[in-house]
């Protein structure tokens, strides 16, 4: 019989229960969305933070280190001394954090004397490097991806993977203009080795030093300065979590944590643990954090996240209030069947039961309905602000599950205690509901 | 002229015919009650007869004027001038006190008007409780509110269904002499009703069964 | 009594004697609108505090002599007023000289400049010690204090030889900080620039002047434009990498907020009326006893109007007060810092309140007032 109670409710009253199953599944898309946004946009604000380029910078132990105290008729400029080796390079992908390692590229410079006497920086490094680890997994790795706000004023990025890119290279805008070369142009260069010819491929615009300078493929500028295999520091572009305490205790001297701290640190990815890594990996490295990228990263993400945590909370306010306060409302609005049954005997545990139960199979319909809705929004938000899909943790369903329920019967049973207390005469008389 | 002349109506529900070709004439002053079981087509003739629902046959001459063709919006215009309803559940707004119920009428046919609203509770000696929400009220005294309501814009009919059903005899009486009252003011009244003793105490008894006219009585023991 | 006071009468009525139902629809409306207005404060306020969030990045605008004499710091100075004040951050002069430190025999890129400026165009500069507060203390580069060895205060003598001379300037100097940025600054010998002037003998140069601007990148161009066009001896750039990504990212997180924002509205909104619409329909029996007194269809709907738009109001109103709370809590906390309100808002917030309860009510009273009130007066 109590099921066919519920039944009658459920089917017979359908118009009034669609309207409470459609503001159950809004809520619960509300929810559903939000949360799921809300966990996902640390990641994607962090991703999107990338193009500030990278955020840590690897450099030889003891290249800061003066081997030759007086060696000053340099002007200053120290001479490069040691350096890393580019066979390593790729050990960055072994790391415990590889995943958050996005990007790199690895440097070495030279000064070259151009054919009119006068001398320019060249940079090596890798443009769209192609490395395959020994994990099996491919990437395309360099400075073409880690320098986004680089325009190209003429020509094309330098390919590396396509023939005759040995003797490539790109030059800056201002070089171009004070030199008058073109894109096609051959120019001779003269290391302090060797000297070599080189087809210019394109002109780039990076608003900076750069513009002065020449950038060619690594294995180039070694050959031209003698130095193969080496490398003078690698540019990496890590997915970090904001530094907090704990991370900035460890940057200091990661050796002075507790056993339970240094675990939580190292197998989080804060900047400081990430470069700890990133030293055990690679031979005589000092891996240190970029401050300019690495700190207002940390204070963006933080901001970001806390703003939508905010908003979150609010929209779940919102959508439980309004959930709950439907459900009173409809439940006050059955004031004169509830008074029905209890004229014909029905205990108030019965028909707290049987309202719940129908407002219950109610809410499951909406829920259902819901988070697949919410779940759209979350994925229209995801697409048109990222441009990626927003990662649906399962972590959510959860919450929203104990949420609306609660939030259900929050709703219903203060208003359901109310309509019990009326006298049954009263209510079927219809002049109190 | 008599006030109002049902001509062969017939109420058609598909298969069914709640009324079928009835014919009845009332003149105006008369008390009239309508009398029949459940499903002999008393509610669906009090509709036709109320401006709230329409014969699928046949013509109604409400005041010489036929009404059975006119649209709803009329038809609300009809009822709010010329009738004056009351219900079996009383039917009041439950936020607004018995005055403001009356005034409710007021309002929607002229003026609200406070004194004439607590005159017309006055007359169902309800003037002392004319500030009582309805939940303070007791069923009897809903419905002499709700009559105090009906007559209040002075309407040429007042159509009553089941006005006791709901009420014990004291209140039965009182609704019964209030109706005596408004008879020799000569307010026409058409009361439908089961009771045989609301019946009696109208002038003429119309017996429907079955969707049709049974028989008439006329009440001789009619006290003026 | 005229009509109009027994139509104000009868909606009071309804609102005060039916408290329970008129709560609920008045605490549905003005979650609808705390919504609204908390989120469009927010997201009018989001690019204005993100904005100055990406200003950490440091200076995204360099002042440069346009040929190769130096700047003068008054020249910079007069630049400088193209530029509004509100929106100028920071603008710290740099002056670049190769000093010799007598003690090791090395000479290094000195960097003399303005701390306080220092600290807000680049704010990412991390400072063992502290900063240096008078023209005998410096900051040295994390990088060079490694390769020379000082430490925290340290005493350490610079020199400098003017090219027409053969006399050395000298200086003693505390260091009070190390500096740290993961950057080429790590390699510099940072001093104010009277020391610096003291040093070389020649005043009031200065290689390159940084500043924060927090403007969009559009704007900063037509400033970097005028001050070009203004003096022929200087020009002003954009720090590339900082406008550019920038623009990009803020430009993401603004359609994030506004998304997010009209979702939740889209959302709230539907949900609110919903409710108004069982508040509502709770009430057919009720349409139809007055319709069976003679309502017409106008009537009832100008009452029910009347009703939700009262309700409207008042939950606008409400909400507003709540919606700016929410906001400058939000802005508190993650901004530390305030928000104005905006008076605009109010009106707007009460007017889609009175709209959303308005439109909501007209649904179900179109649908009660369609019904015959015999069938809604039958039975029961």
């Amino acid at each position: 019989m109590f099921i066919r109670m519920i039944r009658g409710a459920l089917f017979r009253q359908r118009g009034k229960m669609l309207l409470i199953a459609f503001t159950i599944a809004l809520g619960t898309s509300l929810a559903t969305a939000m949360l799921n946004v809300m966990l996902d946009v640390g990641d994607k604000v962090n991703q999107e933070l990338k193009t500030y380029g990278a955020n840590i910078t690897v450099k030889p132990k003891d290249s800061s280190l003066l081997s030759d105290l007086y060696d000053v008729e340099d002007e200053g400029d120290v001479i490069q001394t040691s350096y890393l080796k580019e066979e390593e390079v790729g050990k960055l992908k072994t790391i415990f954090w590889a995943f958050n390692i996005v990007d790199f590229a690895p440097f070495i410079d030279a000064d070259i004397t151009l054919a009119d006497g006068s001398q320019v920086k060249l940079v090596g490094t890798w443009f769209n490097h192609h490395l395959e680890l020994p994990t099996g997994e491919n990437l395309d790795v360099g400075v073409t991806s880690l320098r986004t706000w680089w325009d190209i004023a003429d020509g094309t990025w330098l390919d590396e993977q396509t023939e005759g890119s040995e003797n490539a290279i790109m030059i800056g805008t201002v070089l171009a203009e004070r030199e008058g070369w073109k894109v096609g142009d051959t120019i001779s260069l003269e290391g302090p080795a060797s000297s070599c010819e080189a087809v210019i491929t394109g002109i780039f615009d990076a608003g900076g030093d750069e513009d002065e300078q020449i950038y060619a493929p690594l294995d180039l500028v070694q050959e031209l300065s003698d130095t193969e295999g080496k490398v003078a520091y690698i540019e990496v572009s890590a997915l970090t979590t904001p530094d907090n305490d704990l991370a900035k205790r460890a940057a200091q001297n990661p050796a002075a944590l507790s056993a339970k701290d240094y675990e939580t640190w190292y197998c989080t990815a804060y900047v400081s643990a990430i470069c700890y890594q990133i030293q055990e990996a690679i031979t005589d490295s000092v891996a240190s954090a970029v401050r300019q990228v690495a700190e207002s990263e940390g204070a963006i993400l933080d901001k970001t996240q806390l703003l939508m945590i905010l908003i979150t909370i609010l929209s779940l306010i919102g959508s439980a209030l309004g959930i709950s306060n439907l459900v009173t409302a409809s439940v006050m609005e059955r004031a004169q069947e509830i008074g029905l049954l209890k004229a014909i005997g029905a205990k108030d545990r019965s028909i707290t039961g049987l309202v719940l139960t129908e407002i219950l199979i109610t809410a499951l319909v909406g829920g259902v309905a819901g988070y697949f809705l919410g779940f759209g929004f979350a994925q229209l938000i995801g697409r048109t602000v990222f441009g990626s899909a927003i990662e649906m943790k399962v972590m959510v369903i959860p919450i929203v599950i104990v949420l609306i329920s609660l939030v259900t019967a929050a709703g219903s049973l203060p208003a359901i205690r109310m309509v019990l207390r009326l006298r049954p005469a009263e209510v079927l008389h219809g002049s109190k509901a | 002229m008599s006030l109002l002349e049902l001509k062969n109506i017939s109420k058609i529900y598909g298969e069914l015919k709640a009324l079928d070709n009835v014919n009845i004439k009332v003149e105006k002053g008369e008390w009239v009650a309508i009398m029949g079981p459940s499903g002999s087509g008393k509610s669906t003739m009090m509709n036709i007869i109320g401006c709230m629902d329409k014969p699928s046959l046949g013509e109604v001459l409400l005041d010489g004027v036929d009404i059975s063709k006119e649209s709803s919006k009329k038809l609300t215009e009809i009822r709010r001038d010329k009738i004056g309803l009351i219900f079996q559940q009383f039917h009041m707004v439950n936020y607004l006190t018995a005055v403001e119920n009356v005034m409710v009428s007021q309002y929607y046919h002229s003026m609200p008007d406070e004194e004439e609203a607590l005159e017309a509770l006055g007359r169902v000696g309800l003037r002392e409780r004319a500030k009582h929400l309805p939940s303070q009220l007791s069923g009897g005294e809903q419905q002499r509110v709700c009559v105090a309501r009906a007559l209040i814009n002075a309407p040429e009919l007042i159509l009553a269904d089941e006005p006791t059903g709901n009420l014990d005899e004291a209140n039965e009486n009182i609704v019964l002499d209030l109706f005596r009252q408004l008879h020799r003011e000569g307010t026409t009244l058409i009361v439908v009703t089961h009771d045989p003793e609301v019946a009696e105490a109208a002038q003429r008894t119309i017996v429907l069964e079955h969707g049709r006219v049974a028989r008439e009585i006329i009440n001789e023991n009619f006290q003026e | 009594m005229s009509r109009r006071k027994m139509f104000l009468k009868m909606v009071t009525a309804s609102l005060l004697r039916r408290r329970s139902r008129m709560l609920i629809a008045l605490l549905s409306i003005a979650i609808g609108a705390t919504i609204l207005s908390g989120l469009v404060t927010i997201y009018y306020d989001v690019p204005r505090q993100m904005g100055a969030q990406f200003r950490g990045y440091g200076a995204n605008m360099i002042l440069v002599p346009s040929g190769e004499e130096k700047m003068t710091v008054e020249k910079a100075q007069e630049c400088l007023t193209v530029i509004p004040k509100d929106q100028l951050l920071g603008a710290t002069p740099y002056r670049y000289v190769n000093v010799e430190m007598t003690s090791r025999q090395r000479t290094f890129v000195a960097a003399a400049t303005d701390f306080e400026q220092v600290q807000s165009t680049s704010p990412y500069f991390a400072v063992e010690g502290r900063w240096p507060e008078g023209d005998r203390e410096v900051l040295v580069g994390k990088e060079t204090a490694e390769t020379i060895g000082v430490k925290l205060n340290n005493v350490i003598e610079l020199s400098y030889k003017p090219e027409d001379t053969y006399v050395k300037n000298t200086l003693n100097m505390t260091v009070v900080g190390i500096l740290e940025t993961g950057g080429d600054e790590e390699a510099y010998i940072f001093t104010t620039l009277k020391a610096m002037d003291a040093l070389t003998g020649v005043s009031g140069q200065l290689d390159v002047m940084e500043m924060s601007v927090s403007a969009a990148s559009e704007e900063l161009e037509n400033y970097a434009a005028e001050i070009s066009e203004n003096n022929s001896d200087m020009s002003a750039r954009l720090v590339k990498r900082v406008t550019k990504s920038e623009t990009t990212v803020l430009a993401k997180l603004q359609s994030l907020v506004f998304l997010v924002t009209a979702v939740v509205l889209l959302l709230t909104m539907i949900c609110v009326s919903t409710t108004m619409m069982a508040v509502v329909s709770e009430r057919r029996k009720e349409i139809g006893l007055r319709k069976a007194l003679g309502a017409s269809d106008q009537s009832i709907r100008a009452e029910f109007l009347g009703e939700g738009m009262f309700l409207g109001l008042l939950g606008g109103i409400l909400g507003t007060a709540l919606g700016f709370a929410f906001a400058q809590v939000v802005s508190v906390n993650v901004f530390g810092s305030s928000i104005t309100f905006q008076p605009l808002l109010l009106p707007i917030t009460v007017i889609v309140s009175m709209g959303i309860a308005a439109l909501s009510c007209l649904l179900p009273i179109r649908r009660a007032v369609e019904i015959d009130p015999a069938l809604v007066l039958k039975g029961e």
